[in-house]
């Protein structure tokens, strides 16, 4: 094995989102970073989004779900006893090369779940103290949207413009208004003017097959740029086996293999940033005398409560002309009229609803025909298969319902036992099943989708799907002030290695029910601030 | 337009025929759009198609292999091989959708998305009318918690 003589401040694994927001940070605070990536840079004009054929290569080589893509930077994941299909991107940039950018705050009752609705736990952080934190990320990462939202407290006050509501949003917002419903216009991480090194957005509308034009904040191109012009140290097809320990438990570093060739990266910090699957894995595998069962894993929760978000869509088909041929594909506007919990309706918790283009994906017609509830026994193909394009390219709206998905201990990742990744490391293993609360909570939000339909004039609507993959990977790694129950503490640090910390996804004590790159980034500032803040303090194992 | 993606491998001339006559039962043409062969969907696009999913050959050639009337083999694969169908019939469908009259047809603004940035004063054009102010009028809508109380 070679080790790598400089010894980080701050070792981070994984180029991410969540990565690159405390890589930015950290450097910029005159700390010596260096970030190991299992995969590489994204070179834009390779993104399929220029292309006649962006949704057939987004049907496979830019698949989400890595055991669809199947590159060597990827790891397999075991679903056979999962419902829900996963995904993520390993690159520099991670999952953001492919999100939509929908920007979405939790609320306020998304961090007292325990308190208010007697379910899961309440997070150790609250919204306000959350705060500072995503206005920060907001304004590194361009967030474009509309101030005054009154389902967020006061204050709420993106950086940037909203993006127009285009011909989709207007429609749709005639119809909620009739029935007194609340919408907003949506919240990107797409800049709709020029702001820092990108461009205004160009509104392409494929966002979530990557931007070509390198407008959409992705982790790569709004992060990482201020981090290594700030003398981080990116070290890309470097696939970390093993985090280390000193003689005393600390993290000392992390060995990585890069081409066959096993590297040591000595640190004194560890942040590991790998997302909700990616970082239990890694923890899992990172298995010593001091911790048999896997790195800060004396709770045992380190893999469980693994969370996503199987979100629903539903569809209607309109008379006039909606031109939603336009970007950005995050989101035209938002729903908030179901997110709080009301008892009477059979669960607790709730649903944000937002519409993308859905005349960006015509390949994707075909699903929400034949698989459709209602046009599934309806023929499609034949005579009736350019008719139903022609009804359906630029006359669709197209709602998609994010439910809050609550916390498991039978839904994990773990380590699968016979699979391995091009290393020969184990693969990841998911176990998912839908929870009964999840599951009326989406079915009851799809219904209420198919009354906005109605009241915004579709000539027809039905329920496209009630299990969509969201590439949402949440609550493996929970966050909590008591050590016996939760693997970090509120700041993202190991109750049981001070010098580790995690800032994924995997921090989630509940999923909340909106995207959540928003929260990640934000979590992921207040990790890297208080880092910096206490330097002087932080035990360190290198 | 961009560069096709190349794959090496070709479909035989009888493959292709037999191909066209498979697309057109899929994608019949009418409502303005024309039939697959019109666009000939079992030439050139269907290489590009799967010069962008080679893992479909396979699909394709096995599909085309089957033997029987192309109306029997496709109603005997909806049936009994539906995972079969849906990948044959995403790929004639892709080849059909990505050729450039089809995209004008349905009216798409070109041949692969096109850049159309926002007017300065777009984004307050859906709004000017007051859309939002009922939104706004109704008050906040978010649950209090010990802290925003």
């Amino acid at each position: 094995m070679k080790t790598n003589n400089d010894v980080a401040d701050v070792l981070i694994i994984g180029a991410g989102a969540s990565g690159g927001v405390a890589a930015k940070h950290l450097a910029e605070e005159g700390f010596k970073v260096v970030v190991l990536e299992q995969g590489d840079w994204i070179n834009q004009s390779d993104l399929p989004g220029l292309r006649p054929e962006y949704e057939l290569l987004g049907s496979k080589a830019w698949h989400p779900n890595p055991n669809i893509r199947g590159n060597d930077t990827d790891y397999p994941i075991d679903l056979s006893e999962s419902v829900a299909q996963v995904g993520m991107f390993n690159g520099v940039g991670g999952s953001t090369i492919l999100y939509a950018s929908c920007w979405c705050r939790a609320k306020p009752s998304d961090f007292r779940v325990r308190t208010l609705d007697g379910v899961a736990d309440d997070w150790p952080i609250s919204y306000e103290e959350l705060v500072p934190y995503y206005e920060a990320v907001e304004r590194d990462l361009g967030v474009s949207g509309a101030a005054g939202n009154p389902a967020y407290p006061a204050g709420y006050n993106p950086p940037l413009p909203a993006h127009p509501i285009n011909g989709v949003g207007r429609k749709m917002a005639e119809g909620l208004n009739k029935l007194g419903w609340h919408w907003w216009p949506g919240y990107n991480s797409i800049p709709s003017q020029a702001h820092r090194r990108q461009k205004q957005c160009d509104r392409l509308g494929i966002c979530m097959y990557g931007c070509p034009h390198g407008i959409k904040s992705s982790a790569d191109v709004a992060l990482f740029p201020d981090a290594l012009a700030h003398g981080a140290k990116l070290i890309t097809r470097a696939r970390v086996a093993e985090i280390t320990l000193n003689e005393k438990g600390l993290a000392n570093g992390a060995v990585y293999i890069q081409e066959g060739q096993q590297y040591f990266q000595p640190a004194k910090v560890v942040i590991v940033g790998a997302n909700g699957i990616g970082t239990p894995r890694l923890l899992l595998m990172s298995k010593s005398n001091r911790f048999p069962d896997g790195l800060a894993n004396s709770s045992g929760l380190v893999g469980k409560r693994f969370m996503t978000h199987p979100f629903g869509t539903s569809v209607g088909l309109y008379e006039d002309d909606l031109g939603d041929f336009l970007g950005p594909a995050g989101e035209a506007i938002e729903s908030m009229q179901f997110y709080e919990t009301d008892a009477s309706r059979g669960f607790v918790r709730g649903s944000k609803w937002h519409i993308i283009p859905a005349a960006a994906r015509p390949l994707g017609m075909i699903n929400r025909w034949t698989k459709g509830e209602g046009t599934a026994d309806e023929e499609f193909w034949g005579e009736q298969f350019t008719s139903r394009m022609k009804d359906s390219i630029g006359h669709m709206i197209e709602w998609m319902v994010m439910p809050d998905d609550l916390p498991e201990e039978t839904n994990y990742v773990t380590l699968d036992p016979v699979l391995t990744d091009s290393d020969g490391l184990p693969a990841a293993k998911v176990r998912y099943v839908t929870g009964e609360n999840t599951r009326r909570l989406v079915d009851f939000n799809l219904e209420r989708s198919l009354e906005a339909h109605a009241a915004a004039g579709a000539t027809k609507a039905w329920v496209t799907s009630r299990n969509n993959p969201s590439w949402h990977n949440m609550g493996t790694c929970k966050m909590g002030d008591d050590p016996a129950t939760s693997v970090v503490n509120g700041y993202g640090q190991a109750h049981d290695v001070p010098n580790l910390y995690v800032i994924d996804g995997s921090l989630f004590v509940t999923a909340t029910g909106v995207n959540p790159t928003a929260t990640i980034c934000a979590l992921a500032k207040r990790t890297a601030t208080y880092i910096a803040k206490n330097a002087r303090n932080q035990e360190v194992g290198a | 337009m961009s560069t096709p993606l190349q794959l090496e491998f070709r479909l035989s001339q009888a493959q292709r025929d037999r191909l066209a006559v498979f697309a057109d039962l899929l994608i019949s043409g009418g409502a303005g759009l024309p039939a697959a062969t019109e666009v000939d969907v079992a030439g050139a696009w269907i290489d590009r198609a799967l010069g962008a999913r080679p893992d479909l050959v396979e699909t394709v050639v096995g599909v085309l292999a089957e033997e029987g009337e192309p109306a029997e083999v496709l109603a005997r694969l909806r049936a009994q091989e539906p995972e079969r169908f849906d990948a044959f019939a995403f790929i004639v469908a892709g080849a059909y959708l990505i050729h450039p009259r089809v995209r004008k047809l349905l009216g798409y603004p070109g041949g692969a998305p096109e850049p159309s940035p926002a007017f300065p004063d777009e984004a307050d054009a859906y709004l000017e009318d007051g859309i939002l102010d009922v939104v706004i009028e109704r008050g906040p809508t978010y649950r209090p918690t010990p802290q925003t109380a």
